[in-house]
């Protein structure tokens, strides 16, 4: 039968499959996306000096390089006098309050000790930051970035009061002195290292790296998720992979513990209660391997209502239906990714728009503009807007109809 | 209404542990209505719903790292196991396999849904706002909310696309297979499948509804979606075409008619 054969090269393709993706591949997107990514990205992007120390309002950084031969560790403090970048962040969240020395690391490795734009795994939060993108986007970077200081400055008055000086006693370390040791033990048995060279080199496509990323949280506010207020960690499948790595080394996920677990991993800014509580996950989903991590507390269908549900993708044998199944969820990925850039375009836009009418407005207040230029101008940028707007379509949803003309019997949607 | 009824339908729809952690829509449609809607009460309670889709977000992703490798390991044992076995066992565990991998995929997609469901009631409900009080608060608080751990669906998207290469390579070529024993097998895989793919469901058609056109357009409207034609012509199953010409042609009967066989 075709079965065989078939199954055959199944399998075969199946095991290429796992070799390679045991390193884990990226399909690059785009350059354009990725571009655009990368653009609204770029105030979170990490630079790709070495050592970088660098007030910005007040903001200090520090690059570190853990004992296991780079891994490298964002960590950035905020002075209690300037503005802390992470105001933003305490704006938004109280429990984010913003300590003097609040910090959000990411540890990127690619190239031991270089930067990484890391955009695939969130980098920073919102620091506008060089950005290594600059050919592109320099521009829409200037505008953004001097358009985040306009923000900025308003939004500390406003929340100044959410600051809370206190230090966190993760960070307060000398991370300095963490710099001196670099690779002496190179031996990396993590399949993180890739290349031991250090490169400046933008990368858009992520060879195994190490990523941390810390939010810390002052431990005088009270955070929801986890109640002793500790760090919240955003974790990575290379940050993942190292863990599994120390966990097998220490003889697997039931004799290991979080302590020696921390400490084969030493990645810097990691704690033993990210790791106890990742430890605690990876022990249910081994040995409860079924995949709803939601649980099995979907309501049981009594078996007559599974084949009256099934019956609903027409009757087809299972593995149609999961094919089917997969259509339709690919297709909602896909919508959604465009949505998302669309939606990510139309605010980039309407900063511009925003930026240009504050400009004007300072302008007529000056007195300087002449009443009859303000009208075309702003007519100018509407068609500006519109123009653009015009490029979206097509180029993101195909035939969609133009934003001029929307559809007038539509029953009135409520935004 | 639109909107807020379509989440509310979603949420219905969503796996059962994450229906508290969407936006309360309607709740803050109700304070902004009220007569003189603080904006340090509003702030503070958008803030909260943030901290909330973080706190979820983050965990969910977690998990899903951690069970990616998991599958990945599973089926390494499996082709280390059975090689270019033909027998029963293969077949029945590449079918555990698969199930869970496009399972799997679903709850990624379902979790970009999530993120970007919340950041659209957001954008909405900050739009309202500013309606409401001439206030300008909107533009601000969106480039923060761009900013947030929620809002950064990059890593999961990955995930989706690399399970979706992989499941080329999982599922056998377009042939007729025997699936009898399979149609048996379905019974035990329906239970997660189902929910998924309803909520999958649902959030299409919450997209397309949201997509449609608007009657408040303006600078901040997304276009018009469209699921034409020529997108459902994959080339492949009918039936994948005519469940597809289902959803397009009739999308709130459809939702309704699989409530009712709940």
């Amino acid at each position: 039968m075709e079965a065989r054969p078939v199954q055959r090269s199944g399998s075969r393709e199946l095991s290429n499959l796992t070799r390679t993706s045991s390193i884990p591949s990226t399909p690059n997107p785009s350059s354009a996306a990725a571009a655009e990514v990368a653009f609204m990205r770029s105030e979170n992007n990490n630079n790709n000096t070495q050592f970088m120390s660098k007030p910005l309002g007040g903001q200090n950084y520090h690059l570190l390089a853990s004992s296991n031969g780079g891994a490298v560790g964002h960590i950035c403090s905020s002075s209690s006098s300037g503005f802390s970048t992470n105001l933003h962040y305490s704006s938004m969240e109280k429990h984010y309050a913003s300590s003097s020395s609040n910090a959000a690391a990411a540890a990127a490795l690619r190239d031991d000790s270089s930067w990484c734009s890391d955009s695939l795994h969130g980098g920073f939060l919102d620091f506008p930051e060089n950005h290594h993108q600059a050919s592109q986007i320099e521009d829409g970077g200037g505008i953004g970035a001097a358009f985040d200081d306009i923000q900025k400055r308003n939004d500390w008055h406003e929340w100044a009061d959410h600051l809370i000086t206190d230090e966190d006693p993760l960070l307060s370390t000398n991370w300095n002195d963490l710099l001196l040791e670099t690779s002496s033990q190179s031996d990396s048995k993590k399949t993180l290292q890739v290349q031991p060279q250090p490169q400046i080199v933008q990368q858009q496509q992520p060879s195994p790296s190490v990523s941390v990323e810390l939010r810390p949280v002052s431990t005088t506010s009270s955070n929801s998720n986890n109640g002793n207020g500790k760090a919240r960690m955003r974790w990575t499948p290379e940050l993942h992979e190292a863990f599994v790595e120390a966990v097998n080394s220490l003889g697997g996920s039931e004799r290991a513990t979080p302590k020696g677990v921390l400490k084969k991993m030493k990645v810097e800014g990691l704690t033993i209660y990210h790791v106890k509580s990742h430890l605690q996950k990876y022990r249910t989903a081994r040995y409860r391997p079924e995949p709803s991590e939601t649980g099995s507390s979907e309501k049981k269908l009594t078996p007559l209502e599974h084949i009256t549900s099934l019956d609903l993708k027409g009757g087809m044998g299972i593995t149609e239906a999961l094919r089917l199944q997969m259509e339709v969820q690919k297709q909602l990925h896909e919508q959604l990714e465009i949505q998302r850039n669309l939606q990510l375009r139309i605010e980039e836009q309407g900063k511009y728009l925003q930026m240009m009418f504050e400009k004007q407005n300072s302008g007529l207040s000056k007195g300087t503009a002449s009443t009859s230029d303000s009208p075309s101008k702003s007519e100018q940028e509407d068609k500006k807007i519109s123009d653009s707007k015009d490029h979206l379509t097509p180029e993101e949803t195909g035939k969609c109809k133009e934003p001029e003309s929307p559809q007038p019997k539509r029953h009135k949607t409520d935004n | 209404m639109k909107f807020g009824k379509r989440i509310k339908e979603q949420i219905q729809e969503s796996l059962p542990e994450w229906r508290d952690k969407f936006l309360r829509y309607k709740e803050l449609k109700n304070l902004i209505s009220s007569p003189a809607p603080a904006e340090s009460i509003f702030v503070g309670l958008l803030n909260a719903e943030i901290e909330k889709f973080n706190a979820f977000f983050v965990e969910q992703e977690e998990d899903f790292i951690i069970h990616h490798k998991e599958l990945q390991y599973r089926i390494q044992r499996l082709v280390e196991k059975c090689g270019d076995n033909d027998d029963v066992m293969f077949r029945e565990e590449i079918g555990e396999i698969r199930k869970d991998i496009v399972n799997f995929h679903g709850e990624m997609v379902l979790l970009v849904n999530y993120s970007n469901i919340n950041y659209t009631g957001l954008a909405k409900i900050l739009k309202k706002y500013d309606k409401r009080t001439g206030g300008a608060l909107r533009s601000p608080f969106i480039q923060k909310v761009l900013r947030q751990p929620f809002f950064k669906t990059d890593l999961v998207s990955r995930l989706v696309r690399e399970w979706e290469t992989t499941m080329d390579a999982m599922f056998p070529a377009l042939t007729r297979e025997v699936e009898g024993y399979e149609r048996s097998a379905a019974v035990s895989s329906a239970a997660a499948g189902e929910g998924i793919f309803r909520n999958t469901v649902a959030a299409l058609m919450t997209m397309r509804e949201m997509r449609r056109g608007s009657s408040t357009y303006g600078a901040y409207s997304l276009p018009p979606l469209n699921l034409s034609d020529s997108d459902l012509v994959y080339g492949r199953d009918i039936s994948l075409l005519r469940y597809l010409f289902l959803i397009d042609k009739s999308c709130s009967n459809l939702i309704t008619r699989e409530m009712d066989l709940s």
